[in-house]
């Protein structure tokens, strides 16, 4: 995700600022957020990176595994009993159970490394279904045999016989190409 | 036979295609946490959930040159290698599948082949995934997919990579360039050996950085067409040559060509350009008497731990390592007949 100041860089500062009772949430790199003084290298206190927002509203500023609020950092897991301070420190988790319990807190991090927080495809089958009778596909002579051609280059490199193999591919390449012309 | 004695699809340009599954089982800490009691009950879990095909190799009782030897073959990684606490190696017979069972994950399974071949090394990996799945509680969430140590490999948990030899591109120093264009299409690319350096192999890691989000097909895709754009330029490079620069480049081959059969010592880093001369020769014609894979299976076989692994006495100084390499090199063409 890029930065929202620049719209170059990636964005690893989350800032929530909430104004008279309103949410605003901003997304910077970490040289914006220093030119804008939201960020001091080397001060890690988390004092000195609120210190220009303290006052009249409250704000929560974190880089990927940076900061937290002080109430975060008290929670522990139940799998692992890792506590935010020690996970973000390291930025590894301590079992999986981790993130269900600093699920909220881990967004914004899982979201600035992959740009999003959501599995696409599937997971592990505990139970395989069974489908029923296969459906045989109605194709041509030259597909019937490309595909019995791929179907022996598999078996040829899962009994490890990559000669075989090689020499299938470049079979299938012309019959491909065959069909092609 | 191992993944680099054999030569695979566009050998010209691809050297090897891996694909990485991190998985994890419910109701076991990570890392440092995790106990040495639970660690060996892992280890035990996985062996039971894996069929008679898999050899368990025990990473405390593996001497540290042979466990190097593993690392310089890239059937398991340095950390794996390095790491103190209890761990295992599980292969498979047909030495396609390799297992680190508590390197950074409960589980990191491996799939290396030669060439470009990634969709039949991911349909091996997903093979042993899904005998994995059925024995083990692995650790899955709907929202974040599989669930892993690091953040950095949610989702689907893979890592795929290429392993490309692109000396045109190198030379024209478009690396740099290429970098900033993968890395916007979520790839990143790294120099494998002898990077900046005269002894430069030529040699990239070519691999996806993002694991959530996307499907496993999306992933494997966009990795291939980027690599496939890849050996197109890179071909259309080579070809695109003066006449002068193209017996400048044969000159450069044949010396190499010469030298492995000839020099009384090489080091590894010497061997990194020669590698890259032989291979371009190879590739162009220039030179006939040695293969990809003879090429490839040397290349593995000189590194240092793989070299002395079998030595006794192993050799005490560099350059008694350098003097067996180029023996070592100068035997293993002879088996070839020359022309
Ligand atoms: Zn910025
Ligand atoms: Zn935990």
């Amino acid at each position: 995700m890029k930065c929202e100041n620049c719209n170059e860089r990636n964005a690893t500062f989350f800032l929530e600022q909430i104004i008279n009772g309103e949410k605003r949430s901003h997304r910077l790199c970490r040289a914006c957020a220093e030119q804008l003084g939201l960020f001091h290298p080397g001060k890690n206190a988390i004092e000195d990176v609120f210190s220009p927002l303290l006052g009249s509203h409250t704000a929560m500023i974190d880089e990927i595994f940076g900061f937290a609020g002080q109430g975060v950092k008290a929670k522990k897991c139940e799998g692992c009993g890792v506590t935010w301070q020690e996970l973000s420190k390291s930025g590894k988790v301590g079992c999986p159970r981790c993130y269900a319990t600093f699920e909220a807190e881990l967004e914004s991090s899982i979201r600035g490394i992959h740009g999003n927080v959501t599995h696409v495809g599937t997971g592990p089958i505990k139970k395989r279904v069974s489908t029923g009778p296969v459906k045989k596909r109605v194709c041509t002579a030259r597909e019937d045999l490309l595909e019995d051609l791929k179907k022996l280059m598999r078996e040829a490199i899962e009994s490890e016989n990559f000669e075989e193999a090689a020499r299938l591919r470049d079979k299938i390449r012309a019959e491909s190409d065959k069909k092609g012309g | 036979m191992s993944w680099y004695q054999v030569k695979g699809a566009e050998a010209d340009t691809v050297i090897s295609s891996r694909i990485r599954l991190a998985r994890n089982i419910n109701g076991y800490t990570f890392g440092k946490r995790l106990s040495a009691e639970d660690a060996k009950e892992i280890l035990c879990q996985v062996e039971k959930a894996l069929s008679e095909d898999y050899t368990r190799t025990d990473m405390d009782a593996l001497s540290s040159v042979s466990a190097r030897a593993l690392v310089e073959q890239h059937l398991i990684s340095p950390d794996f290698a390095s790491l103190k606490a209890p761990r295992a190696l599980f292969r498979n017979d047909k030495k396609s599948i390799y297992l680190m069972a508590l390197e950074e994950d409960h589980i990191r399974l491996q799939c290396i082949l030669p060439g470009l071949s990634l969709q039949d090394a991911y349909r091996l990996a997903a093979e042993c995934d899904e005998t994995l799945n059925e024995a083990l509680d692995i650790a899955f969430d709907d929202k974040l997919g599989y669930l892993t140590h690091c953040p950095t490999n949610l989702g689907t948990g893979l890592r795929a990579s290429v392993m490309l030899f692109l000396p045109a591109m190198t030379e024209r120093r478009m690396i740099p360039s290429l970098q900033h264009q993968l890395q916007k299409i979520g790839l990143t690319i790294r120099g494998m050996y002898g990077e900046g350096s005269a002894a430069h192999g030529c040699i990239y890691q070519i691999s996806n950085q993002i694991t959530l989000g996307l499907s496993v097909e999306d992933i494997l895709r966009n990795l291939e067409d980027a690599v496939g754009s890849i050996i197109t330029k890179e071909r259309a490079l080579r070809k695109n040559v003066t006449d002068e620069a193209a017996l400048l480049r044969e000159d450069r081959c044949r010396r190499a060509e010469g030298v492995l059969h000839f020099a009384k010592c090489i080091s590894s880093e010497e061997f990194f350009s020669l590698y890259r001369d032989v291979k371009l020769g190879i590739c162009e014609g220039i030179i006939t008497s040695i293969t990809h894979e003879t090429l490839n299976t040397l290349f593995i076989s000189v590194m240092p731990a793989m070299l002395v692994q079998n030595e006794s006495p192993a050799p005490k100084t560099a350059l008694a390592r350098d003097v067996l390499r180029a023996e070592f090199i100068k035997k293993a063409l002879e088996v070839k007949p020359r022309g």
